[in-house]
């Protein structure tokens, strides 16, 4: 059977990984002679920006990876994760998702890679040694940026933060050392991470989805017989439906996990929410064009402004 | 760190001119690293900003000192080679040999420049940029540069003569013209291939070309694209916390090349001197010091050898027990902050899934260090003389006097210590300002070195043995990437806590392979290889990382005075002009008392966690 490895940041045992097996488990079974899927979790085919490079010279042909890593890809797919407070619901994120799927996917195919199936992990959070609930709260402590992108360092440090750059890898020792203060995470790397040990605050405002993709190389894909794809696709759509709920699911898990072991969670008042939002607003000029393309950026506020005008009525 | 010794050949005309001009490249370079992330914090405290990019720019210039750094080691000839057997054959033999390994070590980087190629031109595809809009391939470019220039050098060195020259010129034809046209699938060639690299191993072919060779063969068996290799040492070499190593290389340099060696053995021997066993607590404590800079028992025993020597012999010492007490006392420091295999050590980890920081293994290093050094002290004070006839008294003018001028000295492990655990600055940040406190202190403080004349040469110095250190280190990760790709690990962890069930049984089979492990590789390729196995068998039997990382590095520390492949054999060899055999016979009782230093570190786990744990509350 054709062979096919794998590799996520997942870690080994979680419920993507679950998810991930299932799949494996179909995709051999598949008609065609079936596809052997290898799984290499918990990065150890190296982190995002290092599996996508390993898909470029073919030592891997498919990852399942964040926003961050499928720009090194093809930029637009920035359009679902970059943009600070332009979500409020996860529906919204669903709802855009599915309007700009078809082009995201045409230009991912353009540059060499099939998109199996969109996925989302809900809400990063601000995480913070002292309490948060005010944008001023927040520019009083020093915030960590990724190292890997020069352009939100720009951004942050423009409207006022103490934005610390500094690698994933340092993000604990940081905190540890006192360099950085604050941090947006998913609750479940926080967990995971043991954020909560030193960074003991929660702001419970919806900063930015994290989304992702489970891509395939085409060099592999296109060969396959067209009723072998059909297959692989429809239990990769599946295991991508089970991955998002069940992470979603996991997302208010973690945060009580987090609150047991000593995380104060701040509930987002009225006032502080209009303060966030125009802050947030004086960072668009600036992403719009400068992380996320802007024709992407126009896209996904029009689509927004639609689907808000049907909600409310 | 250390490479096999050996004199730079003297050349001139235009090849004087391009040698210069990498020095100076690989000088400026090294200063501008150390000079950025110094910046970079002045501007945090003073802007609450620092330079857009600075530390992605940094890591470029790990890349670039790697090139750099390795074409001069082979241009050189300081590429570091493990065989023992290049120091004890002669002759015509000798000259047959080096023809034979330096040619297929031409034709595995040569392969490696290939695999560059391949590389940099998928890279072409990816959206990544580095800093400033500079697409990254554009930087990857220096890697098929750099393999290339340094096949070609070790073609140039295979041989003294043009005869030579065109007897490697056709050997290396021959091997290339069998991987790319003898119709046998790679499958099958892999096996012999394995063979015939090992035979220019054990011939004297440099370590780098050993690890890279092996993982571009097997991952050609396997069918996979052998840019693999490349895209994983260029992935490793541009690591972030990578930095460190070139930085506190640097200031070790600085330490060992201006004078602090004599003055620490004045402020030591003034303070231990005149007690009983004293010159052999001076030793043990001056070369833990040094070592814990410069990473690596070689530098310590050339810097200090010369220095040391005399003081045991003029107090009464045999010259055998003196030999021995240098030659084991050269690796004591390996397990003092900031010394790098601890920063290797906990990059690999962390790479491998283990919640562990630099600062962590600094910590848990610091009790078992002082366990080894006081073993060491121990036998050194028990084989010294019984009788001294007149014994010195302890001068406490003296003893000021030499404290308040080494001061500067002194204080270097303090600022290291500060800028690490300040919360002011990165480790790359704390390394970058250690080593500017080392270049102040030894330029404008002691003027041991002056800034024109002396600093270039040891700053090239410093990027050579860096640059062959990070050869090895990016193709030894290269071959970590096949057992990664392969599932090796997690068919090692299946295997092993299946057939064993007991954490104490796991540690005495660790103990035995890894003193192998030893006794065999180079320290930095070990730590490369064997720590991604490592991690997840630890975290299967309920091994603290730290401790796991300790009892590891305590092994190898082991491993520098363990024949076949003891590098502090080879520097003291050298270094004291005395055969292998005898530096062998003189460090044994040494390497007896370590081993029992490891069997505490091990079978003790308290002595490494107590320290982190203490304090991570
Ligand atoms: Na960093
Ligand atoms: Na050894």
């Amino acid at each position: 059977p054709v062979k096919i490895k794998l590799g996520t940041l997942v870690p080994k045992d979680s419920s993507p990984h679950q998810s991930l097996k299932l799949m494996a488990e179909q995709w051999r079974q598949a008609p065609g002679g079936g596809v052997k899927l290898s799984l290499y979790t918990d990065g150890t085919l190296g982190g995002e920006v290092d599996m996508v490079n390993r898909m470029l010279i073919g030592q891997l042909q498919a990852a399942l990876i964040t926003s961050v890593g499928l720009a090194k890809i093809d930029n637009s797919v920035t359009a679902l994760q970059t943009m600070p407070l332009v979500y409020r619901t996860l529906d919204e994120v669903d709802y855009v998702r599915e309007k700009v799927r078809q082009k995201l996917e045409r230009r991912l195919a353009d540059k060499g890679f099939v998109v199996l199936f969109w996925t989302d992990a809900g809400w990063v959070k601000c995480f913070s040694r002292r309490p948060v609930l005010f944008p001023d709260d927040l520019k009083k402590q020093k915030l960590f940026v990724w190292a890997g992108e020069s352009k939100s360092l720009e951004i942050i440090t423009a409207v006022g933060f103490q934005a610390v750059p500094l690698e994933t890898a340092d993000i604990v020792i940081g905190l540890k050392n006192r360099l950085i203060d604050a941090i947006p995470l998913p609750p479940f790397f926080a967990l995971a991470g043991q954020i909560y040990d030193t960074a003991q605050n929660m702001l419970d405002l919806n900063w930015a989805p994290l989304s992702g993709a489970c891509v395939v190389s085409r060099k592999v894909w296109d060969k396959l017989p067209s009723e072998t794809q059909a297959a692989l696709r429809e239990s990769a759509e599946k295991a991508g439906n089970d991955i998002r709920a069940q992470a979603r699911k996991e997302m208010t898990e973690s945060v009580a996990a987090m609150q047991k072991r000593g995380l104060t969670v701040y509930t987002l008042t009225p006032e502080a929410e209009i303060e966030w939002r125009k802050l947030a607003a004086s960072t668009y000029p600036k992403i719009r064009g400068g992380l996320v393309p802007a024709e992407m950026f126009d896209e996904v506020m029009q689509l927004l402004a639609e689907y808000r005008a049907v909600k409310t009525p | 760190m250390s490479a096999e010794i050996s004199v730079p050949p003297v050349v001139t005309g235009w090849r004087r001119g391009l040698r210069d001009t990498e020095n100076i490249g690989v000088t400026i370079v090294l200063f501008l690293m150390m000079l950025l992330p110094v910046l970079e914090i002045v501007l945090r405290k003073t802007h609450h900003a620092g330079i857009a990019g600075a530390p992605l720019i940094i890591q470029q210039f790990t890349l670039i000192v790697g090139v750099l750094g390795g074409a001069i080691a082979a241009r050189d000839c300081q590429l570091i080679a493990l065989s023992v057997l290049t120091s004890v054959v002669h002759g015509r033999v000798k000259t047959a040999m080096v023809v034979f390994s330096q040619a297929f070590a031409a034709v595995i980087t040569a392969f490696l420049c290939v695999a560059s190629v391949i590389f940099v031109n998928d890279m072409r595809h990816s959206a990544d940029i580095v800093a400033f809009g500079i697409r990254s391939w554009y930087v990857q470019m220096l890697l098929p540069v750099g393999f290339g220039v340094i096949a070609v050098r070790l073609w140039w060195h295979a041989a003294k003569t043009w005869r030579g020259r065109m007897v490697a010129f056709v050997l290396i034809a021959v091997f290339v013209a069998i991987a790319l046209w003898v119709p046998v699938s790679p499958e099958k060639m892999k096996w012999p291939a394995l063979g015939l690299l090992l035979v220019a191993t054990v011939l004297g072919a440099p370590v780098f070309t050993t690890l890279g060779g092996a993982a571009l063969i097997l991952f050609w068996g396997e069918g996979v694209s052998i840019a693999a290799v490349p895209l994983t040492h260029y992935s490793l070499v541009t690591n972030p916390s990578l930095p460190t190593i070139p930085l506190f290389t640097l200031a070790g340099y600085f330490l060992a090349e201006g004078g602090a060696s004599q003055r620490l053995v004045r402020v030591f021997n003034s303070l231990f001197g005149q007690i009983r066993g004293g010159p052999a607590i001076v030793t043990a404590l001056v070369c833990a010091f040094f070592t814990s800079f410069t990473g690596g028992s070689g530098v310590t025993i050339l810097a200090l050898g010369g220095v040391l020597m005399p003081v045991l012999i003029a107090a009464k010492y045999r010259e055998r027990t003196a030999l021995g007490l240098l030659t084991g006392a050269g690796s004591l420091g390996i397990l003092f902050p900031p010394c790098l295999p601890l920063i290797l050590y906990a990059i690999i980890a962390s790479q491998a899934k283990a919640q562990i920081s630099i600062e962590q293994m600094f910590l848990g290093g610091i009790i078992p260090g002082f366990v080894m050094v006081a073993l060491a002290i121990w036998w050194g004070v028990a084989a010294g003389p019984k009788i001294t006839e007149e014994r010195r008294r302890f001068d406490g003018r003296e003893a000021w006097r030499a404290v308040w001028s080494a001061k500067w000295e002194l204080l270097l492990p303090v600022v290291a210590l500060v800028a690490l655990f300040g919360g002011f600055a990165t480790p790359v940040e704390a390394a970058a300002v250690t080593a500017m406190y080392a270049f102040t202190v030894e330029t404008f403080v002691y003027r041991d070195l002056k800034l024109f004349k002396d600093v270039p040469g040891v700053v090239t110095d410093c990027g050579r043995i860096v640059g062959g250190v990070l050869l090895i280190l990016g193709v030894a990760l290269g071959f970590t990437q096949y057992l990664v790709d392969a599932q090796v690990p997690d068919q090692a962890v299946a295997w092993v806590t299946g057939a064993i069930h007991s954490k104490w049984l796991f540690l005495i089979g660790l103990n035995v392979i890894l003193i192998l492990v030893g006794g065999l590789v180079e320290i930095y390729a070990a730590i490369i290889v064997v720590v991604p196995l490592l991690v997840p068998l630890g975290k299967a039997f309920g091994i603290d990382p730290i401790h796991l990382g300790i009892i590891f590095l305590a092994n190898m520390e082991l491993g520098f005075l363990a024949p076949p492949v003891g590098l502090n054999l080879l520097f003291a060899s050298y270094r004291f002009n005395k055969p292998m055999i005898e530096v062998m016979r003189a460090v044994l009782p040494m390497l007896g008392v370590q081993f029992i230093g490891v069997l505490l570190i091990t079978y003790v786990p308290p002595l490494t966690t107590w320290l982190p744990h203490l304090l991570s509350k």
